[in-house]
């Protein structure tokens, strides 16, 4: 095993995931569905094998306390890695894991057979096992709770499985509620844990206890670890989801809820004990929770007459006193932890597969309805009969080790005294219980005469009640198995990896008469007393305590949740403004919290322009920014809607002139075709809505601002008063406070601009070349607005689309006057210069795209202008010749080529340089005879995937909002027609 | 200088937030588009440089800054882009609510 590759220790993890897909695929495909549901689970279940055999192969090397692991950096600028790891403790579940999930798998392909959509169980069941063993081999926290948390998530899925099912639902739902709740806790754990000891793996974690010890963070790091684990494992009083998560199918509950998934919170708490453990809170807080839930659950199973309810109690009682072993600093406990997770593995396991069995069978699990069906069911009463020994813990079953090994731990005379004096006989307690639980399992269904005359069953197929037998057997042989020494030294091995120190561990079952065998003897009398008297006894448990009261409880914290959802849905008052104005308040607020109400700025620090009145590029400024805010003060009240949008237009053109004296000339130009493409599509927009909404809105304009109420008005003017005041004053500080002169970035662009980007215009070379990633999302983006409008307004195309098919070619073909948009007459004195439009404004694009390296413009400008030449065919030859006479003009065709463009490129350099969008000279490269400063580079084509990406998207745009579908008189005729 | 920008900055925000709390949803997004005016104009005169001549390697003198006036550049055309959007989805909203009065939209009502 030394010359092992690190890596190897992925093959088990990758063998089960590998199974889940080809689960999750056999519902797709005809020839694996043909196979069977019963046949593929044979094949399914060869992977768990597979990796069940691997990690059994490590085992020699384990018993010679080697450890293994393997990490790969995730995020290594947070020190976060993904890593595994594999010691003896690890490797128990891990074999548990597996063997188990070898035979559920293969027992759940019987239990479904003749049920095609039993994929969707066996997927998520893998997927589950997935998880389960990622948990049990994670290296370190974090890759520990990313597999814990799926495990919560598969539990769901699986528990729900039969989703008509109310009840399945609503257990489900419990079990995650109460298990995801623990999980963020344990997040929160395990941060503080990794943040303390300085590394997320366990390595490091397990080597620095006493500094987790002796933080003041401990109390915390406890509760927040102990509490997620205690969820998980169903401790008291968070037990309550177990019991509701046997609506799962029995499958699932065998391997989730008795094997797995609830020991994860054991294997969490045994992980940790090395470096969390051995204190006095960990004691007392394990010991107390472990005890009340040892008892709980083994009164609770008494009780119950449904078979998996019982088991599910019986489970809680079990996992009480492995939590409780945790807590204890003697070796004894860690000796009888490894046994009793092995045992209960065992035993319980077969125990839910047998009672899947009688359920399947008889159709029901109710201990009332049934009885006497060993004569019908030979083999599954056999198995049944081991597995309920080896939990009664009676000799020689593996089970009577457990409790004894158990028993030995609890009277250890390091103890407190209350402790000490109590632990023993707690134990019995449970234990007699558990025994009596043990013989109304087996008294009820398979003995006895039948109680109802229509639940006779008969024997399953053989490979379902094999399934339960192989770990039944388990559990009588592992005492005799040819190597007791290599088993005995591998649960040694994990013992010690739990305690942190060595452990001895003997699979002897006879140690002669001592304490322990005559506690063991006591509780198997108390038991016997119990089931003898079991119909009194769970008599009066069902009249006395008829419930716990936490369920009560559960479902209390559950109204209450939804009670403030509901309180805090109905603030929601509906008005969207209402919304908007809340927030710009909260704005104003958390400003003002934060500057501690300083809000006016240090004025002394304006320097106000030298009024020179000879300096024309000041008072110029001083023009545009004049223009601006009374331009959007027009827009403001003048009282038409398309005056307003003139207006707005107006203001952005003089924000062009401001960019323009910055001096910015690239992102003047863009701003002045934006801002004209802007006003095209608002006017669009505003030819698109109904006249009678229009008109509506129009005067709805008028009468706020001359309303006789000016209430609402007076508010809206005062917050945004306050919130222009705040971002006036934010701003004339950011800019009074900028560091002049003092840029780290700048001079690196303008220095590097021409030897790196073969570029004059600096802007121009940050855009394309040095911060082309930005520029590739912007242009998704923009392409995404571009789909996205065209996508919300796709059903209103299409329907024009079939209506205006018919009636309208006929009028424009051939017609000197043809209509335009909007059904406006257009003459040929119109129609000519806008012929002529568009092809200049591909010119003009293309000197964009090619000289934008060295002049103003870039691919930007040239999209932006080529799309309002077809703005202006849009105008004046209406949709449906525009669309005839321009049928490269596609959307999505020009967008796809554009992203395709940026990237085949991309991809070039890369090959070429070694660096993603790296400048290219292709011209140079090859040698192409171009003029002068024409280069054929990559920053040219990408400028050209620009200009597409941008043209389509806007052509989109233009498109779905410029649709004839809804001039005024067709959707007026239409709502007629529809009301 | 810097206090008359400020002062732009603050008035055409606070004009835009203004338009942008009307009723009538054209007016809205009008709204929106001059705030985004506000934006690019605070950011494009963030710049280190109070230049005199454009950011070309070309010129001698003191270059304005080009840094923020690439990113204005970006922002600029996603400020379009983010209009369009918004035209289309108000496009909805009136077809929906069948009204171009934002208080009728109601659909958030509990």
């Amino acid at each position: 095993m030394e010359h092992i590759a690190p890596w190897f220790l992925l093959l088990p993890l990758s063998l089960v995931t590998a199974a889940a897909i080809l689960a999750a695929l056999a519902g797709r495909s005809a020839f694996l569905g043909r196979l069977g549901i019963d046949r593929l689970s044979l094949i399914l279940a060869a992977f768990p094998l597979a990796a069940f055999i691997i990690l059994a192969a490590y085992v020699p090397a384990l018993n010679r306390n080697e450890v293994f692991s393997w990490r790969i950096a995730w995020l290594p600028s947070l020190g976060l890695s993904l890593g595994f790891y594999l010691d003896s403790l690890a490797a128990l579940f891990a074999l548990i894991v597996t063997l188990i999930g070898v035979l559920v798998i293969v027992y759940g392909g019987q239990y479904f057979k003749g049920d095609e959509s039993a994929y969707r169980f066996q997927t998520y069941l893998l997927l589950f096992m997935t998880s389960m063993l990622g948990l049990v081999l994670a290296g370190d926290v974090l890759t520990l709770f990313v597999f814990w948390e799926g495990t919560s998530i598969l539990s769901y899925l699986l528990v729900a499985y039969k989703y008509k099912d109310e009840a399945a639902r609503q257990g489900a739902f419990r079990a995650l509620f109460i298990t995801g709740g623990g999980g963020i806790a344990l997040l929160a754990g395990l941060l503080f844990v990794g943040h303390v000891a300085g590394g997320m793996d366990f390595a490091t974690i397990l080597s620095s206890g006493d500094v987790l010890r002796a933080s003041e963070l401990y109390p915390v790091m406890l509760g927040l670890v102990a509490f997620g684990a205690f969820t998980k494992s169903a401790q008291f009083p968070a037990h309550i989801w177990l019991p509701g998560a046997m609506s799962a199918p029995t499958p699932a509950s065998a391997y989730l809820h008795s094997a797995t998934m609830v020991k994860a919170g054991i294997y969490l708490m045994a992980r940790m004990n090395p470096a969390l453990g051995f204190t006095e809170s960990w004691f007392w807080l394990l010991t107390s929770v472990g005890l009340v839930t040892m008892l709980a659950g083994a009164y609770l199973g008494l009780k119950q007459n449904d078979l998996k309810a019982l088991l599910a109690y019986s489970t809680i009682s079990q996992l009480g006193i492995l939590m409780m072993l945790i807590g204890q600093d003697i070796e004894e406990a860690f000796k009888a932890l490894v046994i009793g997770v092995l045992a209960h593995a065992l035993y319980k396991s077969a125990l839910f597969l047998v009672v899947g069995i009688v359920d399947h069978e008889t159709g029901t699990r109710d201990i009332r309805r049934l009885g006497g069906l060993w004569r019908a069911m030979p083999f599954t009463f056999a198995v049944a009969v081991i597995a309920a020994l080896s939990m009664a813990g009676l000799p020689p079953l593996f089970g009577f080790l457990a409790k004894e090994t158990l028993l030995a731990a609890a009277v250890h005379p390091t103890l407190p005294p209350l402790v000490a004096s109590l632990l023993p006989w707690a134990a019995v307690v449970a234990g007699a219980l558990m025994l009596a639980q043990s013989g109304l399992l087996i008294y009820e269904t398979f003995l006895g005469r039948p109680k109802d005359a229509s639940r006779r069953g008969h024997e399953a197929p053989h490979l379902m009640w094999l399934m339960p037998a192989i770990p039944a057997l388990l559990s009588v042989g592992i005492t005799l198995l040819p190597g007791p020494k290599d088993e005995a030294a591998f649960l040694a091995g994990a013992a010690a990896a739990a305690f942190g120190g060595k452990v001895k561990v003997s699979l002897a079952l006879w140690h002669g008469i001592n304490v322990p065998l005559l506690l063991s003897a006591a509780a198997i009398s108390l038991g016997a007393v119990l089931f003898y008297f079991r119909g009194p006894v769970r008599a009066i448990q069902w009249r006395v305590l008829p419930r716990l009261g936490f369920n009560a409880l559960y479902q209390a914290v559950l109204a209450a949740i939804f009670r403030g959802a509901r309180l805090a849905t109905r603030v929601q008052g509906g008005r969207l403004r209402l919304y908007l104005e809340t927030m710009i308040v909260a704005a104003i607020v958390l400003v003002l919290v934060f500057t501690g109400g300083r809000l006016l700025p240090d004025l002394s620090l304006a320097r106000l322009p030298a009024m020179d009145f000879f300096g024309a590029t000041q008072m110029l400024r001083l023009f545009a920014l004049l223009v601006a805010v009374g331009a959007a003060l027009a827009s403001l009240l003048l009282p038409r809607d398309f005056g307003a949008i003139l207006a707005l237009s107006t203001s952005g053109l003089s924000m062009a002139l401001l960019f323009a004296l910055e001096p910015a000339p690239d992102v003047a130009l863009v701003q002045i075709v934006v801002d004209i493409l802007a006003t095209v599509i608002l006017v669009l927009a505003l030819t698109r809505l109904p006249r009678g909404q229009r008109a509506a809105a129009q005067r709805l304009a008028l009468s706020e601002l001359r309303s006789r109420r000016p209430l609402s008005l007076i508010r809206d003017l005062v917050v945004a008063g306050l919130i222009g005041l705040v971002v006036a004053s934010l701003t004339y500080t950011a800019l009074t406070s900028r560091p002049l002169r003092d840029s780290v970035i700048t001079p690196y662009y303008e220095a590097n601009a021409k030897t790196q980007a073969e570029a004059t215009d600096v802007v121009g070379a940050i855009v394309v070349d040095f911060r082309q990633l930005d520029t590739v999302i912007e242009i998704v983006v923009f392409s995404a607005a571009g789909l996205g409008a065209y996508m919300l307004l796709r059903p209103a195309a299409l329907r024009a689309g079939e209506r205006g098919g018919r009636g309208r070619r006929a009028v424009v073909n051939g017609s000197p006057v043809t209509k335009g948009i909007a059904g406006a007459e257009t003459s040929a004195f119109v129609r000519l210069p806008a012929l002529a439009t568009l092809p200049i404004a591909m010119l003009i694009a293309a000197t964009h795209m090619i000289y934008g390296h060295q002049q103003p413009g870039d691919g930007f400008t040239a999209g932006v202008i080529i799309a309002l030449a077809v703005a202006l065919w849009y105008v004046v030859f209406g949709y449906e010749e525009t669309r005839r006479r321009l049928p490269w003009l596609r959307g999505f065709r020009l967008i796809g080529m554009g992203v395709i463009i940026v990237f085949v490129v991309g991809a070039i350099t890369y090959a070429l340089t070694g660096f993603f969008f790296a400048h290219v000279n292709f011209g140079e490269m090859i040698g192409l005879p171009l003029p002068y400063g024409f280069d054929f580079s990559s920053s040219f084509l990408f400028e050209v995937a620009i200009c597409l990406t941008v043209l389509g998207s806007a052509a989109l745009i233009i498109n779905t909002l410029g649709h004839p579908d809804d001039t005024d008189e067709e959707t007026d005729a239409q709502s007629i027609v529809e009301a | 200088m810097e206090l008359l920008t400020a002062l732009t900055v603050g008035l055409l925000f606070a004009i835009g937030i203004f338009q942008m709390l009307r009723r009538n949803i054209i007016r809205s997004t009008i709204g929106l588009i001059i705030l985004a005016n506000a934006v690019n104009l605070f950011l494009l005169s963030t710049g280190a440089y109070d230049g005199t001549v454009a950011a070309y390697t070309t010129t001698t003198g003191q270059r304005s800054d080009a840094l923020p006036q690439a990113l204005v550049l970006t922002a600029i055309v996603i400020s379009m882009g983010g209009t369009a959007f918004v035209l289309s989805m108000l496009y909805i909203i009136s077809s929906r609510y069948e009204t171009a009065d934002m208080d009728d939209v109601q659909g958030l009502k509990h």
